[in-house]
């Protein structure tokens, strides 16, 4: 039976199944929409006005502060293209609502109001207004069920903003929201308060979006890890407003020139290196027997690596200019 | 006329599951989610005690199946802790009928207790994350504690609608 389920011949059962259960998730979200229509319908005047009036200065706010994103964007995409490591990541976004949480309290996994029918697909990275959330784990019909971020099964791949130090932030194993960060060598360089952004190393999430604050960072030099804490800053138990992320990256030319070139350029060298390699360790073994001629043939076989990095070189100023 | 009463009747038991389904759903706060009373097994219990030739082994497997894909546990979890309860009450419904109140529900309080176990032991078996600690059978004692209203207002539901 078990064996069924792990390998996910079910899938197609599970999905069809998911026909039935929607109305009760319908249903059981009515008190919910109900209270929110409730809150809609009867709010007086001034109220409105003054959360018109806040409203309309945090966009001036925002749009102010748009505008140096974009000018700071567009810098850091230039600086990134110098780098042949550009990546404009342009994702559009979906709104969507999460209207269950797993009654289950030791798996962290909440239910968006979107499923197949709008395009929702398995590994598709949810966000909140203030940071990443999870990540689509099963697709129903209509609705979909999320793992968090803060799940024990789940790890992020994060790099902290301000030295882009990599590390995997893992959910906790208890019901608290917090992440821990595994593997941070005890001279790894993260201090309480550090901002965590997803890496994008594991092809699943977008680049650089917020993840966590690291909020203690303990170094026992006794253990081989340091023992580092984050707080997700997405708002996982508060928030009903989600956004499920359509990731469109386009990879600027230069990056699929220098791809291309590198696996032409590189079996080159590897052909050369041993040969050199080979004819070193032939040389400095004759060399402690014969106790002469150890130095000379050292220098041909430094002097080749160099000229072949040259060319390397002078292509990629080529293809950047 | 037969045949309309007893698709009325079936509607009567679908209903049921229906809001038992929901009541197993719906969010609860944090510190409450271990004291959530077991709604779905009550029900089925109740319905396999009453009519135990409509409601068996089959529709137990079958509410299971549908609890699962609602709490998006691996499938087959509930329809097998679930079964398992279902079969201990088709032996003893003869004597759940004679109890009084109180030792019917005792004998919720370790169905209950077993479906939970059951369930627990088999997401450790599919190496899941679960408890910890076993705080988890509180839901057991809450459902014992509800069971005796629950039968009175399941079986006013029954009466009623004549269902059998």
């Amino acid at each position: 039976m078990f064996a069924d389920y792990r390998f996910g011949y079910l899938e197609r059962v599970r999905f069809g199944l998911g026909y039935f259960t929607t109305p009760v998730y319908w249903v059981a979200d009515i008190p919910t929409r109900v209270s929110f229509w409730i809150d809609d319908v009867f709010v007086s005047r001034t109220d409105l006005l003054e959360e018109n009036e806040n409203l309309r200065e945090e966009l001036l706010v925002a749009q102010r502060e748009l505008q140096l994103l974009e000018s700071l964007a567009s810098e850091n995409s230039r600086l990134l293209e110098l780098q042949e490591a550009a990546e404009v990541i342009e994702g559009e976004v979906m709104p969507a609502e999460i209207i269950n949480v797993s009654p289950d309290p030791y798996s962290k996994r909440v239910l968006i109001n979107k499923g197949s029918t709008d395009g929702v697909f398995v590994g598709q990275a949810l966000i909140d207004a203030n940071g990443l959330m999870g990540q689509v784990d099963e697709v129903l019909p209509y609705t979909s069920w999320i793992l968090l971020i803060t799940d024990a099964n789940h790890v992020t791949p994060v790099e902290i903003n301000r030295n882009g130090e990599r590390a995997l932030a893992r959910g906790s194993r208890d019901t608290s929201s917090v992440l821990e960060l595994q593997f941070v060598t005890q001279t790894q360089d993260m201090l309480a308060g550090d901002l965590l952004v997803s890496s994008g190393m594991g092809q699943v999430y977008p680049k650089n979006y917020p993840v966590a604050e690291v909020t203690s960072v303990y170094a026992d030099p006794g253990q081989d890890f340091a023992t580092v804490r984050a707080r997700p800053l997405a708002a996982m138990a508060s928030t009903r407003h989600v956004m499920l992320v359509f990731e469109d990256e386009e990879v600027i030319t230069p990056e699929v020139d220098i791809l291309l070139a590198e696996p032409i350029d590189m079996p080159a060298q590897e052909d050369v290196a041993p040969a050199d390699g080979s004819a070193d360790s032939d040389t400095t073994a004759q060399g402690e027997q014969s106790g002469d001629a150890t130095a000379q043939p050292d220098i041909p076989a430094i002097a080749e690596p160099t000229e072949q990095v040259e060319p390397e070189q002078s292509a990629v100023q080529d293809t950047g200019a | 006329m037969v045949i309309q009463q007893r698709a009325h009747s079936l509607w009567v038991i679908l209903l049921s599951f229906f809001v038992a389904y929901l009541l197993a759903i719906v969010p609860f706060p944090d510190w409450a989610m271990n004291y959530r009373p077991e709604w779905v097994p009550m029900v089925l219990i109740y319905w396999v005690m009453a009519l135990p030739y409509r409601v068996g082994i089959g529709s137990a497997w079958m509410a299971g199946l549908l609890l699962d894909i609602l709490e998006g546990s691996t499938l087959g979890l509930n329809a097998m802790s679930l079964v398992i309860v279902a079969y201990v009450t088709l032996s003893l419904h003869l004597r759940l009928r004679m109890f009084s109140y109180v030792q019917q529900a005792g004998l919720v309080l370790a169905l209950v207790g077993l479906n939970l176990m059951v369930t627990h032991w088999l997401q450790l078996m599919t190496n899941q994350t679960t408890a910890s600690s076993l705080m988890f059978l509180m839901a057991a004692l809450t459902s014992a504690v509800i069971w005796p209203s629950l039968f009175q207002l399941l079986r006013q539901v029954r009466r009623s609608f004549d269902v059998h």
